[in-house]
């Protein structure tokens, strides 16, 4: 009985936290949310008040009605949807490479890889931009493909290196005694025990893919080819904004990362490890 | 892209090693696996090395120019002045400071909270789905909008901020002007840094925190260990490998903070928040100063390299022990 | 694209109706479709970068009614306007002109046409465009010479604009005191204003935009004519005078923090319309904001309080450009032209967008009745010194004056130090 009572004093102390932890994070979202129903938004009302007067669909039906805006979504799917394939596909591979398989220059590449963690991209904008031409990526969809998984990968294999560091050394040994090679290692061992940090990097390139501005805005010149970001940034004007409108799109783009986000972080089941170390 | 003359000599090794078939097997096998390790590393490599190290390289070089934009002119090489400007340019070398007081507020507040919520939500508590998407939603919420949120919270009136501040805990007797000073600013960015970044940092900590075996945590508790001996002595040693990448992550991320002081104070006021990133960016897109911008850009780069390699090295000895 | 289409399709009924009211009504329309008539074999695309917003009345008038009319005068070249985030524009045309894949046609800023041109990716129009003086004695003088760079004219006038002063009338009233007109008056306003709560005047930065109004009212200035020199001219008796106005008026109280560039202060047209500020200098553009966002309140505008040298404001506005790279510059010149013209110029005017015809202020009032502070306000006003050295200048200024604000310099000090870091940054340009 005491144990039950102290349990649940635990349990209510921590959904205290987290509830209050919950409000401070949730709220930018919550006026966001409430902005996107205000019809007047040329400048942002009182923060303190969520709850808009006269509530309104009227933002999301002008975002749905823009020319071109469904368009702009799928444009943003489908460069995000295999650009997120390529960069788990390719950054696992390296990282794998890097936490587990030995070879001359290891060393050096990593070195280089984490470079690339700490330049800025912003100002290789200009170098890329010349390379895309030459390689005739300008103004294309898929030529944004190349540019976001070569920017990504080394955050992603960074990241994932770190995780196929933790998997016990005696798996990877008891497989070898098999005869597994460092490809079935790495499908069939090391892949499935990371299944949250990939699902990490699922989420994290998702996003990244999905709200990349600045470059896509670069190099994309004809107006149907434009993803979702620029078609929201264009709601702002230079004097004045319908921040209702701005609010609206967003919330809208926010829907398929928060729909990989919520598929995804159903991989972070305690335990897997324990199983695998169990067989 | 660059293969190490090193990768020459094994096999050279092996044609003269013909002889001895056995050896001859373990360095035909040796050699297999240093092929298959290349399979893995060089597809993305050589993508990585043509989209980011190529164009790195190139603006390395434009760093020693007084580069001219439009094709065609002139742009002198100038060594390293735009370094020897750098070092000798206020406004660069407060950045600098900025961003390193930037660097130490947000990291461990990031790492500590971070931890703390995973903490929280790896357990099987009923509603977690709910609660990991809540904690979340400030990585996917635009920066516009919260930067111009925050601004409100930072509201040199009678905002939220100068509420706590004034009235809840009384450090101060009149509303405080955050953007008008240096610190004050630097705080209100920080402030939203940690809000945004929070969970993200939450995110990598429950993917680690889902490789912790269940059955040490109940072994322990059967011996009687309370709830934060079992994370010390159980979960902290198994995840000390994301504590240290995380680490780095945030460390990187922030010296390169840009968007939330360009949205709140655009460096402002008077190169006050300047951080590197907003003055490199003013210095190359607004003034057109290239090879200046250039030089931050890897006087930037090299001071964090230098931090992060020392720290990754650290790490990694502590691990081996 | 085939959307784009059909919306020209949809929108040629209208645009035609459109056409024939201004043709039967004003004279210049007739030569312009003669001009069209000349020049109707021209073909080709037209690619037209701007930074209107997406939701905006401009872009629905640009695409809608003035693309459709030119092109049904011309039937064989198609425009194609790509509109482009205002704050990523700059970015995206230095980006591109590295990369030698600038459109034909730019609206761009008054500022960049220096820069550009002095990047070499610009049509010198003086030279090229036969019929330039016939434009460039249509437009007012001031926007037209921030297209000049050296001598040559890179662009011309598209849309203008400028600061005047904007009040609140009521509060003048509850006060009891006139709207001051000079900067005397303004000043002597700042106690009875204080009194009631208010500060006299506001600006939320020290910046050009912000400051030159006040220097050249009171006589000064910021370089000389050639824009090759700043000492003797920005820290010159009247432009000292000019800024210490300011900086008395902020030290009595008159004045609140967003001068020194607060980001988290009361901004100038939420003050104003909350009785906070008495007044702000501001653009055209803020009626449609007060309009939405403060339906009570009734905003009031004058010129620009008067010093020694006038009322005078900054011009503030977008220019259109032609780049070298351009390979229809046939067809490009001649949709310059058409947008100069007076039914684009009157169809812009509808949604906001000032003409930079000076023959067309008189008719502005009609379309909206505020306007007509700002046209007279345009008589005098000047533009930013048309250099490339200006976006540093500019920060330059910021930070200098600001000091002077907080009492770190005197004005003096802080415009000596300012003009010479000037005088260096103008002389790499010549």
């Amino acid at each position: 009985m005491a144990l039950a009572s102290r349990k649940t004093v635990s349990y209510g102390l921590r959904y205290l936290i987290l509830a209050l932890a919950a409000f401070i994070m949730v709220y930018p979202f919550l006026y966001m949310v409430s902005t996107s129903f205000k019809s007047r938004s040329l400048a942002l009302g009182d923060p303190t008040r969520l709850w808009p007067t006269d509530p309104t669909l009227d933002n999301y039906r002008q975002v749905l009605g823009t020319e071109n805006f469904v368009r702009y979504f799928l444009n943003s799917a489908g460069v995000a949807v295999v650009s997120t394939a390529l960069i788990v596909l390719l950054s696992s591979m390296m990282a794998y490479a890097f936490a587990r398989l030995e070879f001359p220059g290891k060393r050096t590449l990593f070195t280089l890889i984490i470079v690339g963690l700490t330049i800025p991209t912003m100002m290789l904008i200009i170098p890329q931009f010349l390379l895309a031409r030459d390689l005739h990526l300008l103004n294309s969809l898929p030529g944004l493909v190349p540019f976001y998984v070569g920017t990504a990968l080394a955050f992603n294999t960074f990241l994932l290196s770190g995780f196929f560091q933790q998997i016990p050394r005696e798996l990877d040994e008891a497989m070898m005694i098999d005869g597994a090679g460092p490809w079935r290692r790495f499908w069939d061992l090391a892949m499935p025990l990371s299944k949250p940090a990939v699902g990490t990097v699922i989420i994290f390139s998702f996003l990244g893919t999905w709200d990349e501005f600045a470059w896509a805005l670069t190099v994309l010149n004809d107006v149907d080819k434009r993803t979702l970001p620029i078609a929201i940034a264009l709601f702002q004007g230079q004097h004045s904004t319908s921040w209702g409108l701005v609010f609206a799109a967003s919330l809208i783009a926010i829907v398929p990362v928060l729909i990989v986000y919520i598929l995804f972080q159903r991989n972070f089941v305690a335990g897997l490890t324990t199983g695998a170390l169990k067989q | 892209m660059s293969t190490p003359p090193s990768l020459a000599a094994p096999p050279r090794t092996a044609g003269s090693g013909s002889r001895r078939p056995r050896q001859n097997l373990a360095v035909a096998g040796r050699r297999r696996a240093i092929l298959a390790a290349y399979s893995f590393v060089l597809p993305g490599f050589v993508l990585y090395a043509l989209v980011m190290l190529y164009p790195a390289v190139q603006t390395l070089l434009l760093s020693f120019r007084e580069w001219s934009i439009a094709p065609g002119k002139p742009s002198p090489w100038v060594g390293l002045d735009n370094y020897i400007q750098a070092f000798s340019d206020p406004v660069f070398v407060d950045s600098l400071v900025n961003s390193a007081a930037y660097t130490a507020f947000t990291v461990p507040l990031q790492m500590l909270i971070g931890l703390g919520l995973a903490v929280l939500l790896d357990s099987k508590l009923p509603g977690r789905v709910a609660f990991r998407v809540l904690f979340y939603l400030p990585v996917v919420t635009s920066w516009v909008v919260v930067s111009l949120l925050f601004q409100y919270i930072f509201s040199s009136g009678d905002g939220l901020a100068n509420n706590v501040v004034v009235h809840m805990l009384g450090i101060s007797s009149e509303n405080v002007s955050w953007f008008q000073e240096r610190w004050t600013g630097m705080f209100a960015i920080a402030i939203l840094g940690v809000w945004k970044g929070i969970g993200w940092s939450m995110l990598i900590f429950l993917a680690a925190l889902t490789a912790v075996p269940e059955a040490l945590k109940e072994a322990a508790q059967l011996d009687g260990a309370n709830a934060f001996q079992r994370f010390w002595h159980v979960s902290m040693p198994a995840i000390r490998s994301a504590l240290s990448v995380v680490f780095i992550l945030l460390f990187i991320g922030g010296f390169n903070v840009f968007i939330s002081v360009l949205l709140m104070t655009g460096g402002g006021p008077g190169n006050a928040t300047q951080v590197p990133l907003t003055y490199m960016y003013q210095q190359a897109f607004k003034f057109l100063n290239f090879g200046y911008g250039s030089a931050i850009s890897f006087t930037l780069t090299l001071i964090v390299l230098a931090a992060s390699a020392l720290q990754y090295s650290w790490s990694r000895r502590k691990l081996a022990d | 694209m085939n959307h784009w289409k059909s919306g020209v399709a949809v929108t040629a009924a209208l645009a035609s109706l459109t056409l024939a009211a201004c043709s039967s009504s004003s004279p210049v329309a007739t030569s312009v479709t003669s001009s069209g008539a000349v020049s109707n074999e021209l073909t080709g695309t037209v690619t037209y970068w701007h930074a209107y917003s997406a939701d905006s009345p401009e872009v629905s008038t640009l695409e809608g009614t003035i693309i459709p009319a030119f092109e049904k005068l011309h039937p064989g070249v198609t425009v194609k306007d790509v509109p482009i985030p205002y704050d990523e524009l700059h970015q995206k045309l230095i980006t591109a002109a590295a990369g030698e894949q600038l459109p034909d046609l730019v609206r761009a800023d008054i500022g960049w046409v220096p820069e550009l041109a002095n990047l070499g990716v610009l049509e010198p129009l003086s030279t090229s465009m036969p019929d330039f003086q016939t434009y460039a004695d249509q437009v007012y003088p001031g926007t037209l010479a921030t297209n000049k760079w050296k001598g040559t004219y890179y662009g011309l006038p598209l849309d203008t604009n400028t600061r005047v002063l904007l009040y609140d009338a009521s509060l003048f009233d509850k006060v009891g005191i006139a709207v001051p007109t000079t900067v005397d008056e303004l000043m002597a306003a700042g106690p009875a204003l204080k009194e009631a709560g208010a500060y006299a005047f506001a600006d939320n930065g020290a910046g050009g935009w912000n400051m030159l109004p006040w220097i050249w009212s009171a006589g000064g200035d910021i370089t000389d004519a050639d824009v090759t020199k700043a000492t003797g001219y920005l820290n010159s008796a009247e432009s000292v005078k000019g800024i210490q106005n300011l900086v008395d008026m902020y030290n009595a109280g008159y004045m609140p923090d967003i001068i020194l560039g607060d980001s988290g202060g009361l901004q100038t047209s939420d003050g104003l319309a909350t009785d906070k500020y008495a007044t702000i200098l501001d653009g055209p553009w803020m009626y449609p904001i007060f309009a939405g966002q403060y339906p009570d309140f009734t905003v009031s505008s004058s010129q620009v309080p008067a010093g020694p040298g006038g009322s005078v404001s900054v011009v503030g506005g977008e220019d259109i450009v032609m780049t070298q790279s351009s390979t229809n510059k046939d067809a490009a010149m001649e949709f310059m032209r058409y947008l100069l013209s007076e039914e684009s110029q009157l169809a812009m005017a509808q949604v906001g967008q000032m003409p930079v015809l000076s023959n067309l202020g008189p008719q502005l009032t009609s379309i909206n009745a505020y306007y007509a502070q700002f046209v007279e306000q345009l008589q005098t006003a000047k533009p930013r010194p048309p250099t490339p050295a200006w976006s540093q200048i500019d920060s330059i200024m910021q930070d200098e004056i600001r000091s002077a604000m907080r009492g770190d310099k005197t004005v003096q000090e802080a415009l000596d130090e300012a003009a010479s870091q000037s005088d260096a940054l103008l002389a790499q340009f010549n």
